[in-house]
């Protein structure tokens, strides 16, 4: 095993954001140069972060990464990591995980927006809560997450798993609007509250465990499952997805 | 002494109405023809309202400056900032976006248009789905059915009515007034909506159920629909839905009520799409109500250059972007940069509080010919020739039609075009010396 | 004065009837010179092919609908970034680059002259604020007429000086360069949703026929001497069957110049379809082909179609909409009033789908059966069929029957059966290949005269030199090489200064725009008729004061000058 644990430095400007995709954890075999960007400025590694490494190994499934300290700030960790460990001790920057291939990521804190963007595998525990776009896609790009697993014991927020392609998530609190907007395969499950959920789906499951708000009037009602209300759409499209839902908000201003 | 300029082009909304007859007198507006009056107050505002030369804060007070010390001033800062913001263009022409880009390139940092606080959940929409639209003068000269959505047309763009819609002069009809229908959608009645044949009032925040019932009933599954869509009663639903379906050319122009509402760039993705599903039966098109002048015209420099249309973060060399991170509202309320550049733009008036303390904390330099709300954030202040008055230069029209506009005043202010391109000269000299 | 020697340069100029032999080039001031000083610069070509810059004939790199295609497209954008460096701007995007990544892309590749192959009038000035973004090509702008109420008017009229008055005074005014008819008729029944489906079909509200508007554009170009002829998107692009609407519009023109041909079919490869499903499409490039070989007037380019992603984009709009149909992917459309249309989605050419694999044969049969390569550009329709970054490959692809061979095993089997490429064995020389990127494209633009596609004295000294020996290289073979080459210069000059030295842009020239000025006489100045100043202002939403393109937008215009008949 080997253990790299990095400790954010005080900053002179501590708003500025830090983009670290090269922190994963292959990066740490061997002594090579590592480099992160602080805004527009190129910055050693070492710079930003207090680095102790313990232990020396050759492949990256051996290795965890630790983070500590302010990493609110710091984006793009983990991105394209296929194996080994990355552990956030308080908050992460938004892009955590992106393109994740494999390996595991444990944020103890809050994930900021995009976590697991256009993931492929691996997983991804955020004891906090998440931001926007978790396990979305990118702008313009017509998948989003393709498979692996997502859990947030917190809340997410706005537009969780658009586009959702493949894979799992599973949010144990609420979420916000347009949770699995555009949803096109996989499954997504919320065990608390959601507004607008699975708006223009067209496969792919949808579990809602709490109350729906402003439910669209543009799912078909198909029957009862394990205590849910199972509907099918989105109609407005030809979707052949499946929305499962505790409780329909009763009296919805929208309906 | 008397002068009649024709063909003149109003700087101030995306309509870019060309044929502005403007009076002068003694080398001053006297008279303004043919405008709408927030057009005419443009120009009529103009005389004895413009700062006098650059200002300069040095702690609680104004000092002038010459525009010398003035550009020192930028090149320091912006060649020395982390992550610099140069946000607002729109009124800008685009001979000055292109260096703007340009600029945000050398010294990386962000650039972002105003976009990103009116029609950028449209280009997010369009992104998705893309964009079915048109040049205006096909909606005046073909549209039988003609929709706006979210936009009191009558008072934010008072002569698109007469110019490009329901007003105007059509081809193919005898008396287009008469055989055209109008249906306005809102949350409430507008004196747009009172000229409507139909007026659709939906609850706040329910227009992207609205449009999802629409294309459910277009794609005949409107059995799924309730009885009352946010509002709105299903019958009426059937009954737009047919009179779209039952148009010869359809043509829907979205504003703000819909951009900036709930669901934001969904609502617009879904306007789309029930146009493009529209296109199966009928000829439909889509577009949206531009505000600022030449907001269009930043957004398609912006692309050609840097390939996005708004809020592009340079900050490791290469063009990204990300709007929810690399627009110029996030980046301020993130505290994130740590100078701004503000070119011909409000955000003091515009922005949430929390990214005016930021700016005011931060050295912001503002290109601005008249005082403003932004003005009390800024540490400079740089005041140029106005562009379409005294300044000429490329526009875009919210269709995307691309006019010069005209100079046709004397001017002792050096253009916004001049001074970017001193700033971009003076730092790529500096960059190059480092 | 500044001045080059190129050395041992392996030339081949089809134009001048240079073959292949090792000689030099004296360059000065940006022209080819008789001699130079002896203390000049001087590059070694090293045995090296050396050829005339290269010229796209028909590419869509700048102007509405392609930076619609930009625009709509970050996830593009997305692949192929670079930070500035040196003398180049940041660049962005595969299918559709930035302008400076179009620009930057084509100069590694040895181009220094684009035609963009659709500028709506109205339009104009976008087009040519993005040729001044275009650092590394000169420019010329072919200007939609395919749906012009005006050029209708006379038409119907059957009054070709009038089509000629209408033609001369828009190219004048939007500084264009040629007559593009895209979809001729089609546009314009777009604008109610109609599209039409044979040349002999009336236009909706009009008395006129595509035939009608080919035959009098032919016409009229000619009656203006324009240095190039109508540049013609036929109509039905892309339907199974569409071969006899092509072979009916090849019959059209007559042999009315001596110095070029009289009509210029663009992306043949899309009009070459027979079958009449998308489940029994077969190729029918021999017929079309054969047809072209009896036709000196004619000049076509390939449109070829690689496999991959890329965008589509055209002026022909209700194309674009049933493509939409097909691919459920983004659509964008975009009328323009009284002129034309367009749309833009993005597509995915797949060698596992038959259709797609079709395509590609399709395309390489044309330009290997038409005999006389002067008759036949190599092209993409950049970036419809492919970005023309895979001009390389179709090379390769046409320098060796292996190659073929190898690619043909990879497609969809039904090719073999539905078109005829498996059968053919000719393999294009590199004069060929000179002739189908550069001194064809010179000959067929009417370009030849402003020093383009040659390297005779008096000449733009626009010059490629590539990596690759033609004497001690066999293509048939060595195609990997042959195919190296081609996407990356030794040098690349232009204007007589190098601008891109393995693969980097080094230097910048000011650009030039081409457009033409067809000196009508006063009779036909249609800004003397009331009716189409009266028209104009009640039907364009925008002043005829307005429409007109000052000479701000083309500071380095090279006015081309013709006298009507």
């Amino acid at each position: 095993m080997m253990q790299v644990t990095l400790t954010m430095k005080p900053r002179a400007k501590p708003f500025l954001p830090i983009e670290a995709e090269m922190i994963v954890p292959m990066n740490f075999i061997g002594s090579r140069e590592l480099f992160v960007w602080e805004g527009n400025k190129k910055r050693r590694l070492e710079d930003v972060f207090t680095v102790r490494k313990e232990g020396n190994v050759n492949s990256p499934e051996n290795i965890v990464v630790i983070l500590r300290g302010d990493t609110g700030r710091v984006k793009r960790v983990g991105e394209y990591m296929s194996s080994g460990i990355i552990t956030i001790e308080g908050d992460i920057g938004m892009h955590c995980g992106n393109f994740m291939r494999g390996g595991n990521i444990v944020i103890h804190g809050n994930a900021d927006g995009w976590l697991g963007r256009e993931m492929r595998a691996g997983s991804i525990l955020c004891h906090g809560n998440a931001g926007d776009y978790c396990g979305s896609g990118y702008r313009g790009e017509k998948r989003g997450m393709r498979g692996g697993k997502i859990e947030i014991m917190g809340d997410a927020g706005d537009y969780l798993g658009e586009y959702l392609t493949g894979g799992e998530i599973h949010v144990h609190g609420n979420a916000g609007m347009f949770a699995g907007a555009e949803m096109r395969g996989g499954t997504l499950k919320i065990d608390g509250d959601v507004r607008i959920p699975a708006a223009n789906m067209s496969k792919g499951t949808c579990i809602i465990g709490g109350v729906a708000h402003e439910m669209l009037p543009t799912f078909e009602k198909t029957g009862e499952k394990n205590g849910m209300v199972v509907f099918h759409g989105d109609v407005a499209n030809k979707g052949k997805g499946e929305l499962m839902i505790r409780q329909v908000q009763e009296n919805s201003a929208l309906q | 002494m008397e002068d009649k300029i024709r063909h003149v082009i109003c700087p101030y909304c995306g309509c870019l109405c060309d044929d502005i007859l403007i009076e002068m007198t003694g080398g001053e507006i006297s008279g303004v023809e043919n405008a709408c009056t927030l057009g005419a107050r443009k120009f009529l505002d103009d005389a004895g309202n413009r700062l006098k030369g650059p200002i300069m804060r040095k702690g609680d007070e104004w000092v002038d400056i010459s525009y010398e010390e003035a550009i020192d001033y930028a090149v320091k800062v912006l060649s020395e900032a982390d992550r610099p913001l140069l946000y607002g263009w729109s009124g800008c022409m685009t001979e000055t976006q292109a260096i703007g880009a340009h600029l945000a390139e050398l010294i990386g940092g962000i650039v972002d248009s105003t976009t990103s606080v009116c029609h950028g959940p449209s280009i997010l929409a369009i992104q998705e789905v893309g964009h079915p639209g048109c040049t205006l003068g096909q909606v005046k000269n073909r549209a039988d059915t003609i929709i706006y959505w979210g936009s009191n047309t009558i008072e934010a763009h008072p002569r698109h009515l007469s110019r490009y819609t329901n007003y105007a002069d059509a081809y193919f009809f005898h008396n287009a007034f008469r055989e055209r229908k109008v249906i306005v959608v809102d949350v409430r009645k507008t004196v747009t909506a009172e000229i409507a044949t139909e007026f659709v009032q939906i609850d706040q925040g329910g227009d992207y159920h609205v449009l999802s019932a629409l294309r459910a009933i277009i794609r005949e599954r409107g059995g799924v629909i309730p009885d009352m869509v946010a509002g709105v009663p299903k019958a009426q639903l059937i009954r737009v839905a047919e009179i779209c379906r039952q148009a010869k050319f359809g043509a829907l122009f979205f504003g703000v009520g819909i951009t900036m509402t709930g669901g934001k760039y969904k609502n617009i993705r879904n306007a789309i799409e029930f146009i493009s599903e529209l296109n199966r039966y009928t000829k439909w098109t889509i577009s949206p109500m531009r505000g600022h002048s030449n907001v269009y015209g930043s957004n398609e420099v912006f692309t050609w250059i840097s390939g996005y249309p708004f809020a592009v973060d340079y900050s490791r060399g290469i063009a990204f972007y990300n709007p929810g991170e690399t627009t110029a509202v996030d980046i301020l309320a993130r505290k994130e940069a740590d100078a701004a550049l503000i070119m011909s733009s409000d955000p003091g008036a515009h922005f949430p509080r929390v990214c005016s303390e930021h700016l005011a904390r931060i050295p912001t330099i503002l290109f601005d010919p008249y005082p403003s709300a932004t003005t009390h954030l800024c540490t400079l202040q740089i005041p140029t020739a106005v562009n379409g008055i005294d300044a000429a230069g490329t526009a875009y029209r919210m269709d995307g039609i691309p006019i010069m506009t005209r100079r046709f005043m004397e001017t002792v202010y050096p253009t916004d075009t001049k001074l970017m391109q001193e700033i971009y000269d003076r730092i790529r000299k500096v960059k190059e010396d480092a | 004065m500044h001045e080059i020697l190129i050395k041992n340069a392996f030339v081949i100029d089809p134009i001048q009837g240079i073959h292949g032999d090792i000689m030099d080039i004296s360059v000065r001031d940006g022209r080819i010179v008789d001699k130079v000083s002896g203390t000049c610069e001087v590059i070694d070509a090293g045995g090296n092919l050396t050829l005339p810059g290269g010229i796209d004939s028909h590419t869509h790199v700048c102007g509405t609908k392609v930076n619609f295609g930009r625009y709509m497209s970050p996830e593009d954008m997305r692949a192929g970034r670079t930070p500035r460096r040196g003398a180049m701007y940041h660049t962005s995007g595969y299918t559709v680059p930035t302008t400076y990544g179009n620009s930057y892309r084509y100069s590694k590749m040895g181009y220094t002259t684009l035609l963009e192959g659709a500028m709506a009038p109205m339009e104009a000035r976008h087009t040519h604020e993005e040729f001044a973004a275009t650092p590394m090509q000169d420019m010329l702008a072919n200007t939609l007429f395919d749906g012009n109420w005006n050029l209708f008017e006379a038409v119907g009229d059957k009054d070709i000086r009038q089509a000629a008055a209408v033609i001369g005074w828009t190219l004048s005014a939007v500084r264009g360069f040629g007559v593009k008819l895209t979809n001729p008729g089609g546009t314009e029944a777009w604008g109610f949703g109609d599209d039409l489906s044979s040349i002999d079909e009336t236009v909706p509200n009009w008395d006129i026929t595509p035939r009608d508007i080919i035959d009098t554009s032919i016409k009229a170009c000619e009656f203006l001497h324009l240095p190039h002829s109508v540049h013609l998107h036929c109509n039905n692009l892309g339907m199974p069957g569409n071969y006899r609407t092509t072979l009916q519009t090849l019959d059209i023109p007559s042999d009315l110049n001596p110095d070029r041909q009289t009509l210029y079919l663009t992306h043949v490869q899309f009009h070459s379809y027979g079958g009449s499903t998308w489940g029994d499409i077969s190729s029918e490039a021999e017929k079309v082909a054969s047809s072209v070989n009896t036709k000196p007037q004619v000049v076509i380019d390939m449109g070829q179609v690689m496999f991959g992603r890329t965008m589509t984009m055209t002026a022909d709009g209700p194309m674009e909409f049933r493509l939409y149909t097909l691919h459920h992917n983004k659509w964008s459309n975009h009328d323009v009033e009284l002129e034309t249309g367009s749309g833009v989605i993005p597509v995915y050419y797949s060698r596992k789908s038959p259709v797609n694999s079709i395509m590609w044969a399709i395309g390489l049969e044309l330009a290997l059966l038409v005999k006389n390569p002067w008759q036949c550009m190599l092209t993409t329709d950049n970036p419809n069929g492919a970005p023309f970054v895979k001009y390389p490959e179709i090379i390769g692809l046409l320098m060796s029957n292996l190659y073929r061979e190898k690619e043909l095993d990879q497609v969809h089997k039904l090719t073999t059966d539905r078109t005829s490429l498996g059968t053919i064995d000719r393999e294009l020389s590199f004069e060929d290949i000179a002739v189908m990127t550069r001194a064809g494209q010179a000959k067929a633009l009417g370009i030849i005269d402003q020093g383009k596609g040659h390297l005779k004295e008096g000449a733009l000294a626009d010059i490629a030199i590539y990596p690759v020996k033609p004497d001690q290289t066999d293509p048939s073979l060595q195609y990997e090489e042959v195919i190296g080459a081609f996407q990356q210069t030794l040098y690349t000059l232009k204007d007589g200064f190098v601008v891109n030295r393995d693969g980097e842009v080094i230097r910048g020239i000011p650009n030039r725009t081409f457009w033409v000025n067809a000196n009508l006489p006063d009779d036909m100045d249609v800004m003397k008729s009331p009716r189409f100043v009266e028209k104009f202002s009640r039907y364009y939403s925008v002043d005829l004061e307005n429409y007109m393109v000052q000479d701000d937008y083309v500071e380095r215009g090279i006015e081309m000058n013709t006298h009507v008949a």
